[in-house]
């Protein structure tokens, strides 16, 4: 009813001049051919991708076109991490594709199954159970202890038993090296130990993909390194795919199995990280690497 | 209250004397025989009408001697418990309107107080004893005057006096005593501002007559108020509605009850209704009145405090896969309910204060005792004892208040009581369902601002991150 992050499903009145989804049989050995010289991912024989971004347009009151035409594709535990200049709209496509922004035009398929379009709410929330999603200023639940931050979304949305809730929080708290903050609120943990929590907040629902908007951007230099430890773990050990706005650039490189490079809307170019850093194709890459240094 | 019993009281006495007048005409009545008039006492209580036991006041008994009659002496009987000890009388003899020559030798005992005559008093004279300083019994009761006296014939039974209703003396009556016997509270009082505003009799009298009212007060705005809360609570959440009706009726309720008197709300529940044959007891329709007005006030302080909750909080939960009404439940409106505590407070402490105006239509409450009060005793210490009540319940609320915000503001920069580090062992993982549990209730959320901090905060980590 009023709910800010549900928005209302559905297009605008913006005509949809994209070609419709391909046949998801179709669009994988497509998408294969195109990504395989792009990323580090091991293709597994008629694997198909998780997440199928097709001209994915967005513009905010009609007029701001903050997404022109995105296409990405990401694989069952492949890392995308995706860089770009301030306001190249990395964070809206983010957003897009658990649906916390409406696309204006364009498809998304997260397992092959399109989430563009008008769907009933029901089919959403489920829909975000297996996304998720970690944001740059946290958003922890004030009110709860880390412990009850991990739990809330297990007890409530997957219906577990308190107990069955506490181990799993507890195993994950373990996991993000927080189990001796589990009592705590959030206000009395630092930024980078409460985005941990975040992380295991997010990780507890055992989601298919994570998305992660620039998770370590609001914190101190040094507390930067707990937080990407703990993504670099995800990574290589749990075998999770995600996709990650960063400007951590190592990060990237060592973590991520295909860089993306956003500006203007776009994707102006992606590859392998060493490719992309090395020997960028694009020239506003290669300015935009050059600026970061 | 004591008031009304006091009148019932003097009823059923005033039945009585009717009773045993009716009894005394049927019964064939003796060849002669001393009447007794009356039997009065004169009040002893400050500021009141009544007789308090076991506090000195004046008894005046008069009996009339009849045809043919000669009476030597008069004996006072009172019921056990009164005392006669240390009595000064007057005693009066009339003859028509002039006095008689005749004197009386009064010897007082506890019980009894004997009156002899120096010659014996004939017929048609009026004999008057004013006797100073008798003690009823302090348990109160209906007093019967009794006695003998003596005529030529010897000793005849005196006539019953009609009951003189007295009150128990209580602790309260006796330091009421104990007060107008002070010297020093007769010079605060000599002082027109003191004696007018702060005396100390009716500041007593007042504390025990006004407790009702008090009472009254509390009970109105306690059981208003979760209903207000309610109330507001839905108010609250249909203003954000985003069906335009729901938000527009909403807009409407609250904005013409924040936009009216509530003096003019009650007028139109209180007289209003009447009309249209809605009869509502009084104290009921208090209840209804406080809490429909707080509820506006309140709504807007929910709404408020709701819109206060950054979007990321809606965001988080949505990523979650929460449902809308998920959400709120579990955390938007812990989140408020803790934000808004101060705010809700004070609008307690403020319909508190505004129960004081449903005195203007009747409802017997801490104002209507002290405006009666006032009016009896011609005194304005009634209304500062009503105040003190008032600040009785504000000022620890007031106090409250500003603990909360503080230890609010505290814990918000990070600060507060934190939790014992838990030894970093991985038998935790395998979880302990004993321990407290995580799962936000609202009676948690409630009461979080308020609970202690017992938790340890020696030993304590920094917020500096465990690389
Ligand atoms: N709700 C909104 N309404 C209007 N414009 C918006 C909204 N959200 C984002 N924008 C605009 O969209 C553009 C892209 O925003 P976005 O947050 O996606 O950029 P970004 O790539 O994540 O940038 P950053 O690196 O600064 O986070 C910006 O110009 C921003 O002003
Ligand atoms: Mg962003």
């Amino acid at each position: 009813m009023f709910n800010k992050a549900n928005g209302s499903r559905g297009f605008g009145t913006e005509a949809r001049h994209v070609p419709p989804a391909l046949d998801a049989t179709e669009a994988a050995l497509q998408a294969h051919e195109r990504d395989k010289t792009l990323t580090k991912h091991h293709f597994e024989p008629e694997e198909h991708p998780c997440v199928r971004i097709e001209h994915l347009m967005k513009t905010f009151d009609g007029e701001t076109r903050v997404l022109t035409d995105v296409n990405l594709t990401v694989w069952p535990g492949e890392v995308v991490c995706v860089l770009g200049p301030s306001g190249s709209g990395k964070s809206t496509m983010l957003r897009c594709i658990n649906l916390l922004e409406t696309p204006t035009a364009g498809h998304i398929l997260i397992e092959d199954h399109e989430i563009t379009g008008p769907l009933p709410i029901k089919e959403v929330n489920k829909l975000r159970q297996n996304l998720g999603m970690v944001f740059q200023s946290f958003n922890l639940f004030p009110h709860l202890t880390a412990k009850g931050n991990v739990m809330i979304g297990q007890t409530k949305v997957l219906k577990k038993s308190k107990e069955e809730a506490e181990v799993e929080a507890l195993k994950q708290l373990e996991a993000v090296g927080l189990l001796d903050r589990a009592d705590f609120k959030p206000a009395q943990l630092s930024g980078g130990q409460q985005q941990r929590v975040a992380i295991a907040r997010a990780v507890a629902m055992h989601p298919d993909i994570l998305l992660f908007d620039e998770p370590t951007s609001a914190l101190d230099p040094e507390l930067v390194r707990g937080v990407l430890d703990v993504m670099r773990d995800l990574a290589e050990n749990g075998g999770m795919t995600m996709i990650v706005v960063t400007h951590e650039m190592g990060f990237a490189r060592e973590v991520a199995d295909r860089v993306v490079f956003m500006e203007g809307g776009v994707v102006v170019e992606q590859g392998k990280p060493d490719d992309v850093f090395d020997h960028p194709q694009n020239e506003r890459t290669a300015q935009f690497l050059g600026s970061i240094g | 209250m004591g008031q009304t019993s006091r009148h019932g009281r003097g009823r059923f006495a005033v039945a009585l004397c009717a009773l045993a007048c009716a009894l005394t005409l049927l019964a064939p009545t003796a060849a002669f025989g001393l009447t007794t008039n009356k039997a009065t006492a004169r009040p002893n209580e400050d500021g009141g009408s009544s007789v308090i036991g076991g506090l000195p006041t004046r008894l005046t008994w008069e009996g009339t001697v009849d045809e043919g009659e000669e009476v030597s002496s008069v004996t006072l009987v009172l019921p056990e418990g009164s005392s006669f000890d240390g009595t000064t009388t007057k005693v009066t003899v009339l003859e028509g309107l002039s006095r008689a020559q005749l004197e009386g030798e009064v010897k007082p005992a506890t019980q009894s107080l004997v009156v002899v005559f120096s010659k014996p008093a004939t017929a048609g004279l009026l004999l008057r004893l004013e006797v100073e300083g008798v003690l009823f019994p302090s348990e109160g009761g209906d007093v019967v005057v009794r006695g003998t006296y003596v005529n030529q014939n010897g000793e005849q039974d005196l006539a019953e006096s009609k009951p003189i209703a007295t009150i128990a003396n209580t602790p309260l009556q006796a330091l009421l005593a104990s007060l107008d016997a002070n010297p020093v509270v007769e010079a605060w009082n000599s002082s027109p501002f003191l004696g007018m505003f702060f005396k100390p009799q009716l500041l007593v009298t007042a504390f025990a007559t006004l407790i009702p009212g008090w009472l009254l007060c509390l009970l109105i705005v306690c059981i208003a108020y979760p209903f207000a809360i309610i109330l507001g609570l839905i108010f609250a959440l249909m203003k954000i509605s985003r069906n335009r009706l729901i938000r527009a009726i909403a807009i409407i309720y609250v904005n013409v009850l924040r936009g009216t008197p509530l003096f003019l709300q009650i007028y139109i529940m209180f007289f209003g209704l009447p009309m249209m044959n809605i009869n509502i007891d009084n104290n009921v329709l208090g209840v209804i009145v406080i809490a429909i007005n707080a509820s506006a006030y309140l709504a807007e302080i929910f709404r408020a405090g709701i819109e206060s909750i950054p979007p990321g909080q809606y965001e988080a939960a949505s990523s979650l896969g929460m449902g809308h009404m998920m959400t709120m439940v579990n955390i938007i409106l812990p989140q408020t309910i803790r934000r808004v505590i101060p705010t809700v407070t004070s609008d307690f402490i403020t319909s508190y204060k505004d129960t004081s105006l449903l005195s203007s239509v009747g409802v017997m409450e801490l104002m209507m005792f002290a405006k009666n009060l006032t009016s009896v005793s011609g005194n304005m210490t009634p209304y500062v004892a009503a105040a003190i009540f008032y600040l009785i319940v504000t000022l620890p609320l007031i106090k409250g208040v500003t603990i909360i915000e503080k230890r609010m503001a505290r814990s918000e920069r990070g600060g507060g009581p934190r939790p014992k580090v838990k030894a970093k062992t991985a038998e935790g993982v395998t979880g302990d369902p004993a321990e407290k549990g995580a799962e936000p209730s609202l009676v948690e959320a409630l009461s979080a601002p308020f609970r202690p901090a017992t938790t340890d905060i020696a030993g304590m980590g920094g917020v500096a991150d465990v690389q």
